[in-house]
């Protein structure tokens, strides 16, 4: 258990203002995957708020926990998340996606303090995690590695490759939280290419399983607690999530994958994620 | 100039309309190459593979194998780095008709360096049996399709989408193996292909104002590189020959033109313009052509450095660039 981490309440009010900031931004900039990164903002948030021992003042620190945010089209949010986390000055996110900014669509490990490898190409991350994870162990190192994937980008191969590797090396230091929202850019994850049954493959696969809902603060960390405390093999979170989480006419809409709000609609989800919830 | 809109969509599927052995596989960016409606015209010969590229260059080379023939849609960067083994093994080798529907080339993503395909005419190139072609308007990206279709092997496209300009009258199609003279000069000869054709374009007839005459060609087969017009437009430069491509320069057009120049013996200088072996920061394409000197004032420079003449033009001397839709829904589908 980790005793140290915020309430519930005060999480959900980052969490509140990231979702808020990341729409300003992709408003302003024209361009951003809305739905992909509402969908994982609550799992960011108790990642860098409740869970990674990381320090924005020494970004590089041989012993920080390593997270990888493999879904890269959702740089948006990592960005203002990193922000809100001190690792960037907030005043820089007014550059998402302009030119010389270090903001790219995509994360950019040369650019971003914090960013710990290039991902956007679905199916990149999982294996440098794993190569992290053994690094730790091959060093005797105490500090963990995390990622966070798509459903759809489960797709890869690459995946299940690392998968293999992952429970081979017994690595226990490594968990894989998935998005687990259902959709993925065109259409449901299960008329594209279905990836049920999803829980069965990643125990097939030689991981311990835990599901948990990906919008619950108090959920995501008892689900880390078992990540942490699982001996022996790596910890497969899925994260039960609603793409579009936080605005009414976003959620489980897949047009909103990369859509960008008109006017009115940004008038809108500004309004309902400026509320307060009773 | 004519600005069409997504010109491949209704296009596509007139074409294909008559060929029931062509079928189109996706890599969950259906609506993003322009085949949505595709879809929705002929299900049946429509195949959804999700993010799973490797599978999908393998599955395309096995319905190849059985006599359909695959256009695999995705962005280019995504066709050929990740499934690059099954590309070679699975669809070169045995040679088969499989079309390779590269969308956003080079710098023409906002999605930054990893989604930049930066060196895949270079690949393609170095791939024995692939034909290399690359779209640089409404007309090609209409008429590639019979050009792809016509090939008995696996063919590479980089292709163009959104709203695309045409150069070229719908008359002229285009021809395999065949540049387009778009200017004539004897001063310098300049080669462009995609997106670098239209700036090109803009350079071209200012300089001639200046005093500076060009033979510009817009090349659109990558590979096989052999046109005569493009020896003798070579040979006809009297101070040197310049290349404008939207890829490193290193492998790509100003490689094939250097291959050329040295097997046929034409001593003059060749300037190749492009990535200069670097990969891009992520940006609009309008800033990205600027920053790396891929857009028309670059190439005004490389020829008054060739030519040895200061003609005075900046930027509001050459034509306008065409005004890039800016607007959030035209947005909607930037990647
Ligand atoms: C290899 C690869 N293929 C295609 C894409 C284009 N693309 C970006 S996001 C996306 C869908 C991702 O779906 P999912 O993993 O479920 O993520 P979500 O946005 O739902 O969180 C696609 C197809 C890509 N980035 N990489
Ligand atoms: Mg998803």
């Amino acid at each position: 258990m980790n005793s140290s981490r915020p309430s519930a309440q005060h999480l959900a009010g980052i969490a509140r203002r990231i979702r808020r900031r990341d729409l300003d931004m992709i408003y302003e900039a024209g361009a951003g995957h809305l739905g992909s990164e509402l969908s994982c903002t609550d799992l960011l948030v108790a990642l860098y708020f409740g869970e990674l021992q990381v320090d924005p003042d020494e970004p590089s620190a041989p012993t920080r926990d390593r997270f990888v945010l493999s879904k890269g089209h959702a740089a948006g949010v990592l960005y203002v998340t990193l922000a809100e986390a001190g690792f960037i000055d907030p005043a820089e996110l007014a550059t998402f996606m302009q030119p010389g900014s270090r903001l790219n669509g995509h994360p950019d490990r040369k650019l971003v303090p914090g960013v710990e490898t290039n991902t956007g190409p679905l199916g990149h991350g999982l294996p440098v995690a794993v190569g992290m994870a053994k690094a730790a162990k091959l060093r005797g190192e105490s500090w963990r590695t995390w990622v966070l994937t798509g459903d759809g980008e489960l797709q890869e191969g690459s995946n299940w490759e690392a998968a293999m590797a992952a429970a081979h090396f017994g690595l226990d230091n490594l968990a894989l939280v998935i998005d687990h929202n259902r959709f993925q850019q065109g259409a449901a994850v299960a008329d594209t290419n279905d990836l049920a049954p999803l829980a069965d493959k990643w125990r097939a696969f030689g991981w311990h399983l835990h599901e948990l809902d990906g919008h619950d603060f108090d959920a995501i960390f008892a689900g880390f607690d078992v990540a942490r405390s699982t001996r022996g093999r790596p910890t497969c979170l899925i994260a039960h999530t609603n793409k579009g989480e936080g605005i009414s006419f976003t959620r489980d809409r897949v047009a909103w994958h990369h859509r960008v709000p008109t006017a009115e609609e940004y008038a809108q989800a500004r309004a309902e994620l400026t509320e307060v919830p009773s | 100039m004519e600005i069409v809109n997504r010109p491949h969509v209704q296009n596509f599927i007139r074409w294909a309309a008559d060929k029931p052995e062509v079928v189109v596989l996706s890599a969950d960016l259906t609506n993003s190459c322009e085949v949505g409606a595709w879809r929705d015209t002929y299900p049946e010969r429509f195949f959804s593979l999700g993010m799973a590229e490797q599978n999908m260059l393998g599955f395309a080379g096995g319905l190849a194998r059985e006599g359909f023939e695959p256009f695999v849609h995705t962005f280019a960067v995504f066709i050929y780095r990740r499934p690059y083994d099954q590309l070679a093994m699975s669809i070169a080798y045995p040679n088969l008709p499989v079309r390779l529907m590269a969308f956003l080339p080079g710098i023409t993503t906002p999605g930054g360096v990893t989604h930049q395909a930066i060196e895949d005419v270079a690949v393609m190139r170095a791939t024995p049996n692939m034909t290399v072609l690359e779209t640089g308007d409404a007309t090609e990206v209409e008429s590639v399709l019979d050009v792809a279709h016509a090939v008995d092997g696996p063919v590479y496209v980089r292709f163009l989408r959104g709203r695309v300009p045409r150069l070229f009258p719908r008359t002229e199609p285009m021809v395999l193996g065949q540049a387009r003279v778009l200017h004539e000069g004897d001063d310098v000869t300049v080669l462009t292909a995609g997106i670098t054709t239209e700036e090109a374009l803009r350079a071209v007839p200012a300089l001639a104002d200046a005093g500076v005459h060009a033979t510009h060609l817009h090349v659109s087969t990558h590979k096989p590189f052999d046109d005569p017009t493009v020896l003798a437009a070579l040979r006809r430069a009297k101070r040197g020959v310049v290349t404008l491509e939207n890829h490193t320069i290193v492998g790509g057009l100003g490689t094939a033109v250097a291959e050329l120049m040295a097997e046929h013996a034409v001593g003059t200088p060749l300037v190749r313009l492009g990535l200069r072996d670097t990969y891009a920061h992520g940006a609009s394409q309008a800033y990205l052509m600027r920053e790396y000197g891929l857009d028309a004032m670059a190439l005004v420079r490389a020829v008054e450095r060739l030519t040895d003449t200061d003609t005075g033009l900046a930027e509001d001397d050459l034509a306008k660039v065409r005004v890039e839709e800016v607007h959030s829904l035209a947005k909607a589908e930037a990647l």
